[in-house]
């Protein structure tokens, strides 16, 4: 039977309006298996980025619970939601957010840095990683010399150096042509594989949905449709 | 991380650079501007003591409660016992006589008719006597802008501007007018052995200084002086040190209810003194608060712009599972390391202004024409192993707690509101 590391269950979330609440997310009931390749789409405001959010233990629910990784979201302290995250859970972003001031090595570098590595270990890990994006020849530079797609390459390094169980990508290739768009979605899907990773996207991009098994489509903040889908990509 | 920490400070030129520089200028200013005041009201307060109050000063009672009239009529007698008295109590200090008087100078022509007179306040200081250091503490021969300093009985100084008015050069003769400690009237004929300029319009225009044994003669105070005036050996002020002996040297007197008993009096205790003194004390650590008020302001304002500027590192830094505190933490840490090199730059600016002007110092002569307060007419800075820390402290201080107070931010948002500034 397969390992489930993320559940939700009767899952709320609203945020105060003026004198008012909006609801974003209301009654999820959810459940992700390890290793799956899947994605929440649907339109702009429908909650995606807000669920991915509670399930990164960035925020928290109103009503219900998430457990990710058999940790209870609302149970824990900054501290203990920051930790999970270190050492679990990799994110990557519309735009790549690299650190400016550092180079494409240190980016990476930094999360190890966090977990107190030492720097023979971080070595290693940060070239095996920026290998399987293919840019271990560019390690010096620094972010602002990268391409679009180079620079996304670093993001998914970041990501999976730590070799987290759990990965979440909140638009990934919005600020991608297509060409670089499934170059970054077939490095992902082999991490996938290769690894074993999770990977639980936030999209409403074609391009995504073509390689996903699994959809889970929002909608005013409902679950409208989740299902297993045969990905149109595969590697 | 430290390594990290400094690798962003070096190469992000907006983080490391403005408030580098704004803690410089900062420290640089505090030190100058402390080192400056210290030097100008200490040396208003050793120029003050020299020609006037001594470190301390002995006199009579009476004399002291009528001290602005120059009261030679309540003069101090039998000066030698005292002497004695204060040489074997206090071997530290040096003490000599002065009597200040009052009178009316007049200058004669060939005819011996006057060609110029005028009213001279009189300073008669223990000039024949070289072990009374008088010469040097008055700095008489670096004021002298013609003649010299007279070497015998009947030789008198007289302020330039005094000179000019009366008409008389080095050589003339003066015939000086006033009235005898008795009350009787009081004539003497000096030569003008030089013409003194001290930069003090009061003293330029009316004074005269002869030798203390002449006045002793001329005003009828044998064995008797207006003031006996005490100088710590290095002729530096020790305010605890000079209340100690003020209070031992009254105390002898206590029981004596003779107004013409001898007291001794503190450079404090005399013409307001005592308020510059305090003003010292209190200066820097009046520029200390307003340094670290001011430079708190700023730099929270520039933490502030920075942190704003930052969010988007914090919500990366968030999210790879960094927590709040500990990236509160890294803000401090980078405070205390730009706090530290700004504050080293500014103390070495500062220290380096401050013994340039302490050796140069800012001629304010031409503001001091027609001052009437005894200052000295080239203000000095002073180097004093406080500056070494004054600004240093402040701007480390200044720059922690203007990054405390704009790092509170991160605590005031919500974990994803932060993150949310990721979604440019």
């Amino acid at each position: 039977m397969s390992e489930k590391i993320i559940i939700t269950e009767n899952l709320v979330k609203r945020f105060p309006v003026g004198d008012g609440e909006f609801t974003a997310l209301n009654n999820i009931n959810l459940s992700f298996e390890k290793g799956e390749f899947s994605g929440i789409i649907g339109p702009s405001g429908s909650g995606k980025t807000t669920l991915l959010n509670i399930i990164g233990s960035l925020d928290s629910p109103t009503e219900g619970s998430a457990t990710v990784l058999g940790h209870r979201i609302s149970d824990l302290s900054h501290k203990e939601s920051a930790f999970l995250r270190n050492m679990h859970i990799g994110f990557i972003f519309q735009v790549y957010n690299l650190l400016p001031v550092y180079t494409v090595f240190e980016n990476v570098e930094f999360a190890l840095i966090l977990q107190k590595r030492s720097a023979t270990e971080r070595k290693k890990a940060v070239m095996q990683a920026l290998e399987w994006v293919g840019l271990e020849n560019m390690a010096d530079k620094k972010p602002s010399k990268l391409s679009g797609g180079e620079g996304q390459r670093v993001a998914i390094a970041r990501a999976m150096v730590k070799r987290p169980e759990l990965v979440l990508a909140d638009e990934p290739t919005a600020n991608l042509d297509a060409k670089n768009a499934h170059a970054i979605l077939k490095t992902m899907k082999t991490l996938n594989k290769e690894l074993n990773t999770t990977f639980l996207f936030s999209t409403h991009d074609e391009k995504v949905m073509d390689y996903l098994n699994r959809l889970v489509r929002l909608e005013d903040g409902e679950v409208d449709k989740d299902d297993i889908v045969q990905p149109k990509y595969m590697v | 991380m430290i390594k990290f920490i400094f690798k962003a400070i070096l190469r992000d030129k907006n983080r490391s650079l403005l408030p580098v520089t704004v803690v410089s200028i900062g420290v640089f200013l505090t030190i100058v501007l402390s080192g400056y005041l210290s030097g100008m009201l200490g040396d208003m307060i050793d120029q003050t003591a020299r020609f006037q109050t001594g470190h301390v000063k002995v006199m009579t009672r009476a004399y002291a409660d009528n001290i602005d009239q120059m009261p030679n009529d309540l003069a101090l007698l039998g000066i030698d016992s005292i002497h004695d008295e204060l040489n074997a109590d206090f071997p530290d200090y040096r003490w000599v006589n002065r009597i200040n008087f009052g009178g009316i100078i007049d200058a004669p022509d060939d005819n011996e008719e006057s060609k110029g007179q005028g009213p001279a306040s009189g300073m008669a200081i223990e000039l024949f006597d070289k072990n009374s250091g008088e010469i040097e503490r008055l700095n008489l021969v670096n004021s002298l802008v013609e003649g010299k300093i007279p070497t015998k009985s009947g030789e008198a100084l007289i302020g330039y501007e005094f000179a000019d008015k009366l008409g008389v050069k080095v050589g003339d003769e003066l015939t000086y007018m006033g009235s005898t400690m008795n009350g009787s009237m009081a004539f003497a004929e000096f030569v003008v052995s030089g013409a003194v300029r001290f930069g003090v319009a009061s003293m330029d225009k009316g004074m005269i200084i002869i030798d203390f044994s002449d006045a002793q003669q001329i005003l009828d105070m044998a064995d008797g002086t207006g003031e006996i005036l005490g100088f710590y050996k290095d002729e530096i002020f020790m305010q605890d040190q000079t209340a100690k002996m003020r209070e031992a040297f009254n105390a002898k007197y206590a029981d004596n209810p003779d107004e013409f008993a001898p007291i001794m009096k503190t450079l404090a205790e005399q013409n307001s003194m005592g308020t510059y003194l305090d003003l010292i004390d209190s200066v820097s650590s009046v520029f200390v608060i307003i340094f670290v008020l001011v430079m708190s302001i700023v730099l929270w304002n520039t933490g502030l712009i920075g942190g704003l500027r930052r969010y988007q590192e914090f919500g990366i830094r968030l999210a790879l599972g960094e927590d709040k505190g500990h990236i509160y933490r890294t803000m401090m840490y980078e405070a205390v390391v730009i706090g530290i090199i700004g504050s080293v730059i500014g103390t070495i600016l500062g220290i380096s202004v401050t013994l340039l002007m302490q050796t140069y110092g800012i001629d304010i002569s031409g503001m001091m024409k027609d001052a009437t307060m005894m200052m000295p007419s080239v203000i000095k800075s002073k180097f004093t192993p406080q500056l070494l820390y004054i600004g240093f402290i402040p701007g480390l201080v200044a720059m922690v707690i203007g990054n405390m107070l704009s790092g509170i931010g991160i605590y005031k948002r919500e974990t994803a509101t932060l993150f949310k500034e990721l979604e440019v």
